[in-house]
């Protein structure tokens, strides 16, 4: 049965090592086709995929029922076009599987995806493995030839073997084989050798119903552009790249394209502490955003500094004049290494939401895609379709880039739905933050536990009975995934006890089944203004797990014995059932805090517990832990129309900040316990102390206006922040916190093998250890902790990938990234219903700038935690008689005796601009101070009837990575609906953190 | 990556649960008493077993039992990099000691008092497995030296590819690829286990799914190291009239 | 001399054998049970285990009465009494040498197991021990039989008769105790013009015929006896011839090495080294021992 062929390979490490590796050659492997009687024989286990009864000439061009075979570059640039439904019965060599497997990650992982979709019939069929189909690469034969005579091998032997066992059908029924490949030398072999063969444009073309699949194929690049100028410098070539990285002359770094100016962007290197700022078309040489990409470090005198400007692609027709512009600034700020896009290295284009451009001519098939991501340049697109898509939100994907052209060319992939739509814009917003959104399978379903649920005896005898105890549970107002309750009474001996109980989610969700692995993809429940994306289905999140008041439900219990000085005595964790006295909101407990009448156990439960948390706070507080904030909003949305009616800042009381200390005291308690179970494989939480460069635009802010920032450690950043108030404007110290926030690194989850200890300390909560295991109903970080924990009080057993340090690894990788998208997620459906919050509305509104720039002013509005750019330049084309003069010095644009400082309080006058469909903008005019020819008048101050007032928060994940600081885009926390959200979760959760 | 790709198969083309190619021979030296040289794939090892034969150093003489001497050495050549000391670095000497261990568990020590047998294994191309494939050129070079042996000792090694398929028999690459690595040395007629090790921790609930494929794998190597016996035993004994000492 | 050298890669090489010939018989490797009852006597290379009997070694069955054992076609030599020998001087102590007889002990010569010169009853002094070196020093080869065997299994041996002796002159050959046959007598002077020993133990010497045949017990050793060429040849002829029917598992014995030895006339006593030849040339032996055999 084995045939062993061993090969030999030479690759460079230092050395030249020949490494010589087996390959067996099997005799077992079946083609796959339901029409062979001798592979179903041979290999029993594999089932034919392959349909025996095809529809008859499905194409124009061949008579004959077939099958498909493509080659690498079909896969990969075509993947649209094999994704679509149209094409069944293809079999996917396994040569062309471990290329595209090579050479793209991503596009593997849909080809994968298309291969498991039993519909769609595609086989893989493992010709290097196949006696027959095995090739050695002949002398002077590059590995693609040798793959590509594989490909054409397969084919034959398919050919072959198919009519072996269709001997007794006419010729001209047989099924045979149809090659699709786009390299024309390719397909004239294959049709030398007697085999079918054409390109997938020929071959869609031929199709008798193509369902719009030529929209979706993907067109070399040599369509556009032929003869005309070159706008790009060549790429160097993939072996010039790797040597210059590897002698050091070129860096390799990811592209980020800047979010204010297209023409530039920066490239993150890692032996650089600043990223290296590429500008101008031959600077950005045609990298997208997220390319990993080589850079050439350009000598010190031609270094720049990240232009002021905020230019946007849509107003510009003649680009000339601005890349002159934009590279002709000079400015006196500090120059930082600048270099230019010598190649590409690895792209990594994905699928793009947008619109098409308006077309001026008609009936033409070319079309102009606008992406809805502002870093991610127009898309040219061929499509037919164009009057219905006009009006749509699509996808599009790009296929290439060529020298000569301005734009890179893609292809159509599919409508998402009308523009304006409140469903379509969310659907873009969730796909643009790679938001996991379908609903829950069947398969997922099925996990679930069957209703009615009942505590079995057994159950009781499992875990610890604190049914007596007089628990309750705090929360937001309509919150229905209560995941955490609380206890509290003295003890004869003075002493506290207190008890945290969290919803026994992992009770329910075991690992291995599809339900977990579900949960584990989404990482986390998405919050959006009108919408809740759950993690787990809403049988488990609104009911089984939820701790609702006057049931009875598990738990996994944490409680403290504290001195009356809130020192823990002892720290006992137990799987429980509990039965919460009540669910109160925050304002209800306050309520009974205050009320001296109430003497309930449950109240007495409450005082006691806000006792101790005024003495925890305070304790954090003084170990340095930081009062950040970010401006934090609610909307009230009409029940009808789902649009936005007002907008309110959330109120902080103190039983707010009580629940939150009690949570992250569990779960500091929990974090030092699995550590110290599972040294190796904890799951755990750490913030890592911002690089010292990350606080400049604080530390220069507040010295502007005579401050002195600490930051050397958190304790003396939270002292100089404490210090810095300044008369006669109060949102001054609110607004360096916020500025402070924006220094801060994100905090991400890592399995604790793979990090020193001394890497674990949470900065923004001033703790050496920490995790989370509050909330996991709502985060799977937290399921993970759960599991772990019961594991160490031997409730449960672990399972193998638990204590795997390189799964769990990667887990923590996809939370981090989960979180962070869900976090960009939330902010983006802040920043759409803040925008269909002012359709239609012209309102004037207290702010303050935030920073000066060169051409405009960046203002705060706290009422609505909105952050946006007031021009002091008029649109190009336009004259303005006012001018301003920029002080670089001191950052401050001035026109006569009015200066603008940083800080200083401002009114404007808001309106939506909605000329631009796909990115309606939030138009900011000066009101005060009032410049003549400038300033707007006031509209009447009629609409000042929603007063609100603006809370600051403390927030956790509020730090934003490096660089990011110069963007002007607004910085909000997410607000929910009360009536169908919680929102609990996001002030708590917040203040956890910094 | 995936150890065993979707269709099945592994990185080299086997199946989870297929042995690599076994090539071995018996009696390949004259000197020794017995000697044998063995392929598991492209681990290619040669086996030479001196003695028994009276202990030099009398110190260490043991008046029950024969002292079982071993040494594990890799050519230079063995590796991809070349290896600058063929034995003695701390690997060479921990494989000597579970070498030790493996077969003193087989032969029959007891019936040498005062003797020593000397056992030397040279790999000469690591691809994996190198413990296995000395455990097994060493039983075959003890059966060649007419040692007695309660049974045959054989090696496998068995790991976990995509974290739950247990793989037999893993190569080099699989070895620095995957997870941890189990290694046994069996007496797979009574399914004793002589030297049991894993390169890393293995989850309880893994264990004994590798370890049952592990030791599945040493009784097909025991087949197929009998085979070999059997046919070279049949070989030299009919030229040599069967051994019958008299004329 | 370039072209007497000749490497052959491992693949090259001769890989077919004699054709066997006889019976096929049962074989046994270690661990196989033998019996499923256990009412057997065991012998060599057998155990009980579990009230079966098992093999603890390859090789074939040879039953005796009720007694099971086991015979490997390949060990260290297992000595019994009467067995002549070829040994090597490893030590001198008192009173004995120790003698390496590629036995899994070392042998011993007792002073008292050997012919002193000046007649056989003569009493050992401890002058005697005193002058052993005199007779025999480490590294010289002897002829002995096996007097008896130890209860540790270590052999004794004696040269209490002429034939045996310090050997001078001649070659030694290291074989497989296995291959050399039990016959009536292990000294041969063979007509080719040599003398060889077949020691039971696996060495063979190959020796000059002297015509003092006396001479050889005792130990007097003429070291300066020239050799002539002729003879020297005759003996590397013998010895290629020998190792020859070794290495392809002939069993030696004095018609065999004869045999053997007239068929490698044909070639060049260099040649007999090439494995292509010394195959050949054990094909032809074992043709013709078979074909005396028949008659």
């Amino acid at each position: 049965m084995l045939t062993s062929k061993t090969f030999l390979r030479k690759t460079k490490r230092g050395n030249v090592l020949k490494i010589v590796r087996e390959h067996y050659l099997r005799d077992d492997i079946g083609c796959g086709s339901k029409v062979c009687k001798k592979c179903a024989i041979l290999v029993e286990e594999q089932e034919a995929v392959l349909d025996d009864q095809l529809p008859d000439a499905l194409s124009k061009a061949y008579k004959n029922p077939h099958y498909l075979i493509v080659d690498t570059n079909v896969v990969l640039h075509q993947i649209d076009v094999l994704e679509a439904d149209v094409l069944c019965n293809v079999i996917i060599l396994q040569t062309v599987l471990e290329e595209v497997k090579h050479r793209s990650s991503t596009i593997y992982k849909r080809l994968k995806d298309i291969i498991n979709d039993k519909r769609r019939k595609f086989y893989v069929f493992v010709n290097e493995h196949h006696k027959d189909t095995y090739l050695e690469r002949e002398a002077g034969e590059t590995a693609n030839d040798r793959n590509d005579r594989a490909i054409r091998v397969a084919v034959k032997w398919y050919d072959l073997h198919l009519s072996a066992s269709q001997a007794h059908v006419s010729a001209k029924k047989r099924i045979r084989i149809v090659l699709l490949t786009d390299d024309a030398a390719n397909c004239e072999k294959a049709t030398k050798e007697g085999l079918f063969a054409a390109s997938v444009e020929d071959y869609v073309c031929c199709l008798k119903d193509s369902k719009g699949l030529e929209d979706k194929i993907s067109r070399s690049e040599s369509h556009f552009d032929e003869g005309s100028k070159e706008i790009f410098p060549c790429h160097l070539t993939p072996v010039q790249i790797h040597d210059g990285v590897k002698s050091g002359k070129l860096l390799q770094g990811s592209f980020q394209a800047s979010r204010e100016n297209f023409l530039e962007g920066q490239v993150s290197v890692e032996s650089f502490e600043k990223p290296i700022l590429v500008q101008g078309y031959d600077g950005l040489n045609r990298a997208v955003d997220g390319d990993v990409v080589a850079v050439e470090l350009l000598p010190e005198d031609q270094w720049s500094a990240p232009s002021e400007i905020v230019l946007q692609n849509d107003e510009v027709e003649d680009e000339e004049e601005i890349v002159e512009k934009v590279l002709k600034v000079e400015t006196k700020q500090e120059k930082t290494p600048t270099g230019k896009i010598v190649g590409i290295i690895r792209r990594k284009w994905r699928q793009y939401c947008g619109i098409l451009q308006h077309n001026a001519l008609q009936n033409t098939t070319r079309h102009i895609f606008v992406p809805a991501e502002r870093k991610i340049p127009k898309i040219r697109i061929e499509t037919r379709q164009a009057p219905t898509l006009m009006e749509k939100r699509i996808i599009v994907a790009i296929d290439s880039w060529s020298r000569y052209s301005r734009y890179p060319s893609g292809h159509f992939v599919r409508a998402l739905g009308k523009i304006g739509d409140k469903e379509t814009e969310n659907e873009v917003l969730l796909l643009e933050h790679d938001v996991p959104h379908s609903r829950f399978s069947e398969k997922v379903l099925s996990f679930l536990p069957k209703l009615p649920w009942i505590i079995t005896d057994e159950d009781v005898a499992k875990r610890t009975d604190l049914r007596h105890l007089d628990v309750c549970s705090v929360d937001p107002p309509g919150c229905t995934d209560i995941d955490d309750a609380l206890h509290c009474f003295q003890k004869p001996n003075g002493n506290y006890e207190v008890g945290v109980h969290i919803a026994d989610v992992s009770h329910f969700i075991r690992p291995g089944t599809a339900l977990d692995d579900e949960a584990a993809l989404r990482a986390t429940t998405v919050y959006l203004v009108d919408k809740r994306i759950d993690m787990v289905p809403d049988l488990l999140s609104s009911n089984l797990c939820s701790l609702k008041g006057g049931e009875e439900r598990f738990a996994f219990s944490c409680v403290w014995e504290l001195t009356p000085n809130a020192q823990i005595v002892g720290t006992r964790f137990h799987k429980s059932i509990i039965r919460s006295r009540a669910a109160l909101t925050y304002e209800e407990a306050q309520l009974i805090i205050d009320d001296d009448k109430q003497q309930t156990s449950v109240a007495k439960s409450l005082r006691g517990l806000n006792k101790l948390a005024k003495v925890l706070k305070k304790r954090r507080i003084e170990n340095g832990a930081l009062v950040l904030a970010s401006p934090e909003i609610r909307f009230y949305i009409d029940s009808e129309t789902h649009d936005p009616i007002e907008v309110q800042a959330k109120q902080i009381r103190e039983t707010n900040s009580m629940v939150e200390e009690f949570m992250l005291l569990a779960n500091i308690s929990v974090a030092e316990k699995i550590f110290a179970e599972f040294p190796e494989h904890a799951i755990l939480r750490r913030h890592p102390i911002p690089p010292p460069s990350n606080f400049e635009p604080l530390v220069k802010a507040a010295n502007y206006l005579g401050f002195e920032m600490n930051t050397n450690s958190n304790k003396e950043l939270a002292e100089s922040l404490d210090a810095a108030v300044k008369e006669g404007n109060a949102y001054f110290n609110t607004m360096l916190r916020i500025l402070a926030t924006r220094c801060m690194l994100q905090a991400v989850y890592f399995s604790s093998g793979v990090v020193t200890k001394e890497d674990f300390y949470h900065y923004g909560l001033a703790v050496p250890i920490y995790t989370h295991f509050t909330s996991p109903i709502r985060r799977y970080a937290d399921i993970l902790v759960h599991r772990l924990l019961a594991a160490c009080i031997g409730a449960d057993v672990t399972y193998p990938d638990l204590l795997d340090k390189k799964k769990m690894n990667n887990i923590c990788h996809n939370l981090n990234y989960r979180n962070r998208m869900a976090q960009y997620a939330g902010r983006a459906s802040v920043a759409l219903h803040t925008h269909i919050f002012f359709r239609e509305k012209v309102q004037n509104e207290e702010g303050y700038v935030l920073f000066v720039r060169k051409n405009a002013l960046q203002i705060l509005i706290p009422k609505y935690g909105l952050e946006g750019t007031l021009y002091l330049y008029p649109p190009k084309g336009m004259k303005q008689e006012v001018s301003f003069v920029y002080n670089e010095e001191n950052h401050t644009q001035s026109y006569k005796n009015i200066v603008f400082h940083m800080f200083d309080p401002v009114t404007v006058q808001l309106t939506l601009d909605r000329s631009n469909i796909q990115h309606e903008k939030l138009v900011f005019k000066l009101v005060k101070p009032f410049i003549p020819n400038f300033s707007v008048s006031s509209i009447d101050e009629e609409s000042k009837e929603n007063v609100t007032r603006v809370e600051e928060n403390v927030s956790e994940e509020c730090g934003d990575k490096a660089g990011t600081s110069r963007n002007p885009v607004v910085l909000q926390q997410m607000k929910r609906k009360d009536e169908d959200f919680r929102s609990k979760d996001s002030s708590r959760k917040k203040k956890h953190k910094k | 990556m995936d150890l065993v790709s979707d269709q099945g198969l592994r990185i080299d083309g086997r199946r989870p649960k297929e042995l690599r190619k076994i090539r071995c021979k018996l009696g390949v030296f004259a000197q020794p008493e017995g000697s044998a040289y063995l392929e598991q794939g492209n681990t290619k090892v040669l086996a030479a077993v001196y003695g028994p034969h009276q202990v030099r150093n009398r110190s260490k003489a043991l008046h029950d039992a024969a002292v079982v001497n071993c040494q594990y050495s890799m050519a230079t050549f063995s590796t991809f990099e070349r290896k600058r000391r063929p034995r003695g670095d701390i690997k060479s000497t921990e494989m000597t000691l579970h070498l030790k261990q493996a077969m003193q568990a087989s032969i029959k020590t007891e019936l040498y008092p005062y003797s020593q047998i000397d056992i030397y294994l040279e790999v000469l191309q690591a691809d994996g497995g190198n413990y296995c494939a000395c455990v097994n050129a060493a039983t075959l070079a003890l059966v060649d030296a007419g040692i007695p042996l309660k049974e045959y000792v054989i090696g496998c090694t068995a790991s976990l590819g995509n974290g739950d398929v247990p793989l037999i028999d893993v190569s080099h690459l699989e070895e620095t690829m995957g997870g941890s690595n189990l290694t046994v040395a069996v007496l797979p007629l009574s399914g004793q286990i002589a030297v049991l090790e894993m390169s890393q921790k293995f989850h309880v609930d893994h264990l004994s799914l590798v370890l049952n494929e592990a030791l599945d794998g040493c009784r097909r190597i025991y087949e197929i190291l009998n085979d070999t016996v059997k046919n070279h035993l049949s070989e030299i004994g009919a030229i040599s009239g069967w051994g019958k000492s008299d004329l | 001399m370039a072209e007497n050298i000749c490497i052959s890669l491992a693949v090259q090489r001769v890989s077919s054998s004699v054709p066997p010939r006889g019976q096929l018989c049962k074989l046994f490797s270690p661990g196989e049970i033998i019996f499923p009852q256990s009412d057997f006597m065991r012998g060599h290379g057998t155990y009980p285990e579990d009230d079966v009997l098992k093999a603890s070694v390859a090789g074939v069955m040879e039953q005796i009465g009720r007694l099971i054992s086991i015979k490997p076609l390949k060990s260290r030599y297992n000595g019994e009494v009467g067995d002549v020998v070829v040994g090597r001087i490893l030590e001198v102590t008192q009173k004995r040498w120790k003698v390496d007889t590629n036995s899994r002990l070392d042998s011993i010569l007792l002073l008292s197991s050997v012919n002193l010169p000046g007649g056989e009853l003569r009493r050992r002094s401890a002058e005697d021990e005193q002058m052993m070196r005199k007779y025999l020093i480490e590294g010289d080869l002897i002829s002995a039989e096996v007097q008896s065997i130890y209860a540790d299994g270590s052999l004794s041996l004696h040269t209490r008769s002429f034939t045996y002796g310090k050997l001078s002159q001649g070659i030694l050959i290291k074989v497989c105790p296995a291959l050399i046959k039990r016959s009536k007598t292990h000294f041969h002077n063979l007509p080719c013009g040599a003398s060889i020993i077949l020691g039971k133990n696996g060495f063979v010497w190959i020796s000059p015929t002297t015509a003092d045949s006396n001479s050889s017990g005792g130990f007097a050793q003429n070291l300066d006896q020239k050799v002539g060429k002729a003879d020297r040849e005759v003996i590397a002829r013998l010895r290629n011839c020998v190792l020859a029917l070794a290495t392809n598992k002939i069993p030696l014995y004095s018609t065999s090495i004869l045999h053997a030895f007239e068929e490698s006339e044909k070639y060049l006593v260099s040649e007999l080294l090439n494995p292509e030849s010394m195959l050949d040339i054990a094909i032809l032996t074992q043709h013709k021992i078979q074909m005396t055999e028949d008659l």
